[in-house]
């Protein structure tokens, strides 16, 4: 019965990533409405190749936003309403490693998707061959921060209104969006853009075992 | 040592516990109204009639003593909500979490009052309602931040687990803020966009600093005293069914 740490790290992923692939909407959908909001811009402000291209870091970074807060409530919901979570929390020992699961799962179906999908919008919004680099690699601990926060809103709004996990995790999201941008734009005016992504690793080496604690105590809110 | 300590530890509890803090209370609040108002309106008198007038902005500068106690205030107060989340999360100390939750509605209001007197005070001196300055966007920031707090707790029907919710999210806000006020520095320096800047203002003279001290000073009484009403109101609405809510209010009524 002595079950170690990464079993279950093991169990719940392949569990969580059955279900997800077994639906296919969950990863298909962000991958979409990312591509969907790269599209309006050029649409909206109209096809100049060096007016895009300036715009291009922003333009990526709020879409990434976006659609990695599209798929937070599905983090916990689905265990919540069917009773898999008091599950966990009654068998798994440090609840920790659920939260921190979880969140690993949440960057697999939605950060991953969006950094291939990232590749596309560069080439689609003419953002130069040098830059496509920092973009991933910003791109890569931004949406994994975003994941930790969408966890603890999606937690802390569990069993309420969608809107509401969103305006709790934007005004939170503000450096990671800040740093993300100035990392690509950096890159694209030939500054060194490395200062800015060792801040982003820094707020997510932070972040793995601040956020995904208050998450704990967030989620045993709804146990009492 | 250790049992004067432990005296003061279960004094500093009583203190809390709802019935006591609500007899307490109403003892210090008439003086911490009239503390705040004689601070406030020294403080205005002589920061509007007696003080000099700047030579470069006239007297428009006024505005400045509205508008730094309430900044100061807008960003003490959220720290201030971080420590009731913390004592609230760590100890389950109920009258924490109200305190939090009284805290949030004076802190966004001086947070909107900073915005509003800033956008004021730009207009003539800037030319301009609202510039992308690293203060004015980390302070808007701020004012999300409380709203987000504010509209957590309302959509939580059970106050107690409200209190704790707004609580792990005010401990989150605390550590974020500095990150992002130093980001959208950077932010700023990267674009460098306005030419003016709030920090430029010449090292003031005493007779200008001093009406701001004591409206500062102000600031702080007029929020202990607003704390204090809505923390009572909160106390009484939560405690509605308890025996001692009823006997309080009788002696209240006589």
């Amino acid at each position: 019965m002595n079950t170690s740490i990464y079993s279950w790290l093991s169990i719940i992923l392949r569990r969580d990533l059955l279900i997800a692939f077994r639906k296919s909407s969950t990863y298909i959908t962000p991958l979409i409405f990312f591509l969907i909001v790269i599209t309006f811009f050029p649409l909206a402000l109209g096809p100049q190749e060096s007016l895009l291209s300036s715009l291009a870091p922003g333009v990526i970074w709020i879409a990434a936003l976006l659609a990695s807060l599209l798929a937070i409530e599905t983090i916990f919901s689905e265990d919540f309403r069917d009773g898999t979570l008091d599950d966990f929390f009654v068998s798994l020992e440090p609840s920790f490693i659920l939260v921190f699961t979880k969140v690993l799962i949440h960057w697999l179906i939605t950060g991953l998707p969006i950094l291939l999908a990232s590749l596309i919008a560069g080439i689609i919004l003419y953002l130069p061959v040098d830059s496509f680099m920092p973009m991933v690699l910003s791109l890569i601990l931004g949406t994994s921060f975003m994941s930790l926060l969408g966890a603890l809103g999606a937690a802390l709004s569990l069993g309420r209104s969608a809107i509401l996990s969103a305006i709790i995790v934007l005004p939170f999201s503000i450096p990671t969006l800040l740093m993300g941008t100035s990392v690509i734009s950096s890159s694209l005016s030939n500054q060194d853009f490395t200062g800015f992504l060792m801040i982003m690793g820094a707020m997510l080496a932070i972040g793995i075992p601040v956020l995904c604690l208050l998450t704990v105590e967030a989620l045993l809110l709804n146990y009492e | 040592m250790n049992k004067s300590w432990n005296k003061l530890k279960r004094w500093f509890i009583e203190m809390g516990s709802p019935p006591l803090f609500y007899r307490w209370s109403s003892k210090i609040i008439p003086w911490l109204g009239l503390f705040a108002l004689i601070f406030l309106s020294l403080g205005f008198y002589w920061g509007i009639f007696v003080a000099p007038m700047d030579y470069k902005q006239g007297d428009v500068y006024r505005i400045i003593y509205i508008h730094v106690p309430s900044a100061i205030l807008s960003e003490s107060i959220f720290i201030f909500m971080a420590i009731c989340g913390f004592i609230n999360v760590i100890w389950r100390a109920k009258i924490s979490g109200m305190m939090l939750k009284s805290a949030a509605s004076i802190g966004i209001s001086f947070t909107l009052l900073v915005l509003v007197t800033g956008s004021v005070w730009g207009k003539p001196t800037w030319g301009t309602w609202w510039v992308w300055d690293a203060r004015l966007t980390s302070t808007l920031i701020l004012f999300f931040i409380y709203a987000a707090l504010i509209g957590l707790h309302s959509t939580i029907e059970d106050k107690t687990r409200a209190d704790r919710a707004v609580s792990i999210l005010a401990i989150v806000g605390v550590a974020i803020i500095p990150v992002i006020k130093k980001s959208v520095d950077w932010w700023q320096t990267l674009h460098q966009p306005s030419t003016f800047t709030i920090t430029s203002s010449p090292s003031m003279s005493p007779d200008m600093y001093l009406p701001l001290l004591v409206c500062l000073i102000g600031f702080y009484l007029f929020f202990a005293y607003m704390l204090t009403l809505n923390l009572r109101n909160e106390v009484i609405e939560r405690e509605s069914s308890k025996n001692w809510v009823k006997q309080a209010i009788d002696l209240e009524s006589k």
